[in-house]
C-alpha cells in the first residue's frame, strides 16, 4: 500500500473528526443496544440490570412453546397483510389524480399530507373517541351500533382503518415523486401507438413506478411489523379485543417494561430481528423479476 | 448573497451555541442535584406519580426547607413513567433523594438495596416510633429487619353516589346498614329504570379491583392471597362464591363490559351516566371538584352479611387499605437531609397537614380526622369512619404484584362477559397466579 501523503492524512483525519459524532452516536445509541439486546436474550435477567445470569437458549425454547408469542405475531402479520396493499392501492390513485393539472392541487396535496404531521398518539386518541361505541361520533352519525374497538371480530380492522387513514398521505407523497420522474414522452409515443389512459397506467406507470413501490412496499412492511402505538393507545387493555390486536412489539413491550423481564423481552426481538431478516431476505430475492430502473 | 452567507454563518453559530449550552445545562444540573451536603440552598429533590397531591406536600416541603436551609424540588411523573423513571435511575445513578415506594414494587427495590436503610435514623430520632403508624404498611416497607420506608398515608374505600339519579328513579340514598346484596340490588333496579337514558346503577370492570371486587371478596371470607404470601386464594370456595356474586349481581347492573372497556368510571359517573360506585379515598379531589359536586355523597361500604344475622359482624365490612412510604435514594449524597426531610413529613405535624390540606389520609394512626372536613361542604366522613366500623385489610401483594395483577384481570375479562365462567377462569388465574409466586 502506497504511504499517505500528508496532505491525504491531514484530510482523513478531518474527515474522521467531522463523521465522529455520527459514529460515537451510532456506536453508542445503535450497536452497543443491539449487542446487548442479543446478549440479554440468553440470560435471565436481574432486577435493575444487576446479576443477569447465562441461561444459554432456555429463553428461545420457551419462546417456540410460548402461544402468545405467534398469537401476537398473526396479529402483526395479519395488520401488514391487510393494511399495506389498501394503503399503497388508495395512494397510488390518489398520486395518479393529483399528479395532473387540476384546480385546487395543492390544497388537496396538503390534505391528503395532513395526518402525517400529527403526533401518531394524538390520532389515536381522535379515533378512540370517534369509535367508542355509546358516544362516538361514527356510530351517531351513521345510526348504528357497532362495537369498533371492543368486538374481537372488528377491532383488528378498525386499528387497521386508522392505519391505512394515518399512512396514505406519506406513501401519496412518494408515489407523486416516482410519477414526476416518468418522463412525457412515454405516455405520448404510446397515445399514438392507441394506447388508452388504463393501458397505460398498467404498462407504463406501473413499471416505471416500481423501484418506488419496492421502496414502499419494503418499508411498509418493516413499519407494519413494528406497530405498537396504535392498538395501544388505541384500546384498553381490559377489552376482550385486546388480545386480538395486541402486537408482538407489544408484547417484548410488556415483557421487558411492564413485567421487567428484560431477557425475555430480548428474545422476542431477536425473533423478531430474524423474521424480518427473512423477509428483507425474500423481498430483495424477487426484486429482480419485477422491479424495473430505467 | 454576501448578506445570506453572514445570516447563515451567524444561524449555524448561534444553533451550536444553543447546543453546547444545553449540553453545559444538562451536565451542571446533574451536578447539582448530586452534589449537596456542604449547607444552605441545596436542593432535595423528591419524585412522586400524583399531581393532585403536589401544592400540598410542596407547601410542607417548603416549611421543612425554610427551617433547614434547603430547596425541595418536586418532580411529578404519571404512574408508569414514575417506575420507568426509577428503574432507569437506579441503572444510571440518577435518582430523586427522596421517592415514593408502593406494595408493587416495594419487594423489588427494597432487595436490589436501591433504598437507604433508615434504621440507624429511626433509631436517634426520638420524635419517630414506628408503632404510632398502620401495621401492615410498616410491615411492607420492612425486609429482613431493616425499614426502608416510612408510612406517608393511607386510604380506605367508599361509596359515592349521584342523589340526582337516585332521585330521579325513587330509589332510597346508600345507607351506613347496607349489605353488598342491598348495594346490587339498588344498582339494578337504577339500571333497569334507566335503561332509556343511558343511565347504569354502578360501575365495576376488572381493573377495580382494590377500590371494589377485592372488598367484596374479603368481605365475603375469601381473600386474593394467603398470609405467606406464597399461594393464591383465588380457587377458595369463598373467594370463588364472592366472585359469583360480582358476576351475578353487581356486573349485570354495570354498564356492558365492552363500554366500560372503552369509557372510565369516573368519566362516566361524572357525566350523570353511573348511580353509585366505590371510590378510594385518594380520587376524592377529583369529584369534589367536579361540575356537580353538590349531588354527589358518600356512604359507607356495605357489608356482607355471611352469618345471616341481619348485623355488621368484624370482618364483614373489608376495606382494602395500602399506603406509600416515603423512602429514599440509597447513594444519596445527602442522607441526613433526605432522612430528616422524610422525618417532617411523617411527624404528627406532618400528617395532620397532610391531612388538613386534603392531601391524602395519614400514615400516622389518628391524624386522618381532618381529612374528613378538607373539602368544604361535600362530606367524606365514610372514609374515616370505616377505620371503626369496619376491618381494614392491606392490599394483597407480594414481590411481584404486577405480575398477577394483570393476568387476573385479564383472565377475568371472559368471566365479565360469561359470568358462568367464573369458577373456571379463577381456577385458571389461580394456577397462573400460583406459577408467578413459586418463581418468586
Amino acid at each position: 500500500m502506497k504511504k499517505m501523503t500528508s496532505r491525504q492524512k491531514s484530510e482523513a483525519i478531518w474527515g474522521l473528526a467531522f463523521v465522529a459524532p455520527t459514529i460515537i452516536g451510532l456506536l453508542i445509541l445503535n450497536y452497543y443496544p443491539i449487542f446487548e439486546t442479543f446478549y440479554q436474550s440468553v440470560c435471565k435477567t436481574g432486577d435493575f440490570g444487576i446479576g443477569n445470569e447465562f441461561i444459554g437458549l432456555k429463553n428461545f425454547v420457551t419462546l417456540i412453546h410460548d402461544k402468545e408469542v405467534f398469537r401476537t405475531l398473526f396479529n402483526s402479520f395479519r395488520y401488514a397483510a391487510v393494511s399495506l396493499p389498501v394503503t399503497i392501492a388508495i395512494s397510488l390513485v390518489l398520486a395518479v389524480l393529483l399528479n395532473r393539472k387540476m384546480k385546487g392541487r395543492g390544497i388537496y396535496r396538503t390534505i391528503y399530507f395532513l395526518p402525517m404531521v400529527c403526533a401518531p398518539a394524538a390520532v389515536a386518541m381522535v379515533w378512540k373517541w370517534l369509535f367508542n361505541q355509546n358516544y362516538g361520533l361514527l356510530n351517531h352519525i351513521f345510526g348504528t351500533d357497532i362495537n369498533w374497538i371492543t368486538d374481537p371480530k372488528i377491532a383488528w380492522i378498525s386499528v387497521i382503518i386508522v392505519g391505512v387513514w394515518s399512512g396514505i398521505g406519506n406513501n401519496m407523497i412518494l408515489l407523486l415523486g416516482g410519477l414526476q420522474d416518468i418522463p412525457k414522452d412515454y405516455y405520448e409515443a404510446a397515445a399514438i401507438d392507441g394506447s388508452t389512459g388504463i393501458h397505460s397506467f398498467f404498462h407504463i406507470t406501473i413499471p416505471l413506478l416500481s423501484p418506488m413501490l419496492f421502496f414502499i412496499i419494503q418499508t411498509g412492511i418493516i413499519g407494519a411489523l413494528q406497530l405498537f402505538d396504535l392498538p395501544f393507545m388505541l384500546m384498553d387493555q381490559s377489552s376482550r379485543a385486546w388480545p386480538t390486536v395486541k402486537t408482538i412489539t407489544y408484547l417484548f413491550y410488556e415483557y421487558a417494561f411492564e413485567k421487567g423481564d428484560k431477557g425475555y423481552g430480548s428474545t422476542i426481538v431477536v425473533f423478531m430481528v430474524v423474521i424480518i431478516g427473512i423477509i428483507t431476505f425474500i423481498l430483495q430475492k424477487t426484486e429482480k423479476k419485477w422491479v424495473h430502473y430505467e | 448573497m454576501k448578506k445570506g452567507i453572514i445570516i447563515k454563518k451567524g444561524l449555524a453559530l448561534g444553533l451550536s451555541a444553543v447546543f453546547v449550552f444545553s449540553m453545559a445545562g444538562c451536565g451542571s444540573s446533574g451536578e447539582n442535584s448530586g452534589n449537596g451536603g456542604s449547607g444552605g440552598g441545596d436542593t432535595i429533590r423528591v419524585g412522586i406519580w400524583d399531581n393532585n397531591q403536589l401544592a400540598g406536600l410542596q407547601e410542607i416541603a417548603d416549611e421543612w426547607g425554610e427551617e433547614n436551609g434547603y430547596n425541595v424540588e418536586f418532580e411529578v411523573l404519571d404512574w408508569s413513567t414514575y417506575w420507568t423513571m426509577l428503574e432507569a435511575g437506579v441503572q444510571g445513578g440518577e435518582m430523586p433523594d427522596v421517592f415514593w415506594m408502593h406494595s408493587d414494587n416495594a419487594t423489588k427495590y427494597m432487595g436490589a438495596g436501591v433504598l437507604l436503610d433508615l434504621n440507624d435514623y429511626i433509631e436517634n430520632d426520638d420524635a419517630m416510633d414506628l408503632s404510632n403508624y398502620y401495621e401492615g404498611i410498616t410491615e411492607l416497607y420492612n425486609m429482613d429487619g431493616a425499614q426502608y420506608a416510612i408510612p406517608k398515608d393511607h386510604d380506605t374505600i367508599a361509596v359515592i353516589y349521584n342523589k340526582a339519579i337516585f332521585d330521579k328513579y325513587g330509589v332510597e340514598y346508600p345507607s351506613d346498614d347496607w349489605t353488598w346484596e342491598d348495594y346490587a340490588d339498588a344498582a339494578q333496579e337504577i339500571s333497569e329504570k334507566g335503561k332509556a337514558d343511558g343511565v347504569y346503577g354502578t360501575y365495576c370492570n376488572v381493573a377495580n379491583d382494590q377500590d371494589t371486587w377485592y372488598n367484596i371478596v374479603y368481605s365475603y371470607g375469601g381473600e386474593i392471597i394467603n398470609d405467606d404470601r406464597t399461594a393464591s386464594g383465588l380457587d377458595e370456595q369463598a373467594t370463588i362464591d364472592a366472585m359469583k356474586f360480582v358476576a351475578d349481581e353487581i356486573v349485570p347492573a354495570c354498564p356492558p363490559q365492552d363500554t366500560m372497556a372503552s369509557t372510565g368510571g369516573d368519566t362516566m359517573f361524572l357525566s350523570g351516566l353511573i348511580g353509585m360506585e366505590c371510590q378510594g379515598s385518594w380520587a376524592v379531589g377529583t369529584f369534589a371538584d367536579a361540575d356537580n359536586a353538590s349531588d354527589y355523597g358518600w356512604a359507607l361500604l356495605p357489608y356482607a352479611d355471611v352469618n345471616g344475622n341481619g348485623q355488621c359482624e368484624p370482618g364483614e365490612r373489608c376495606s382494602i387499605y395500602n399506603g406509600l412510604g416515603w423512602a429514599a435514594y440509597a447513594n444519596t449524597k445527602n442522607p441526613d437531609a433526605a432522612y430528616s426531610l422524610i422525618s417532617f413529613f411523617c411527624s404528627e405535624e406532618g400528617q395532620n397537614k397532610q391531612s388538613e390540606l386534603g392531601v391524602t389520609m395519614s400514615g400516622y394512626i389518628g391524624c386522618s380526622e381532618p381529612f374528613a372536613k378538607a373539602f368544604g361542604d361535600m362530606d367524606i366522613s365514610p372514609f374515616v369512619d370505616i377505620e371503626e366500623k369496619g376491618t381494614l385489610v392491606f392490599r394483597p401483594y407480594s414481590k411481584d404484584t404486577s405480575l398477577w395483577m394483570d393476568d387476573n384481570s385479564e383472565i377475568l375479562v371472559d368471566a365479565w362477559t360469561n359470568p358462568d365462567n367464573m369458577e373456571a377462569d379463577l381456577k385458571q388465574a389461580a394456577d397462573n397466579m400460583n406459577q408467578i409466586l413459586a418463581d418468586e
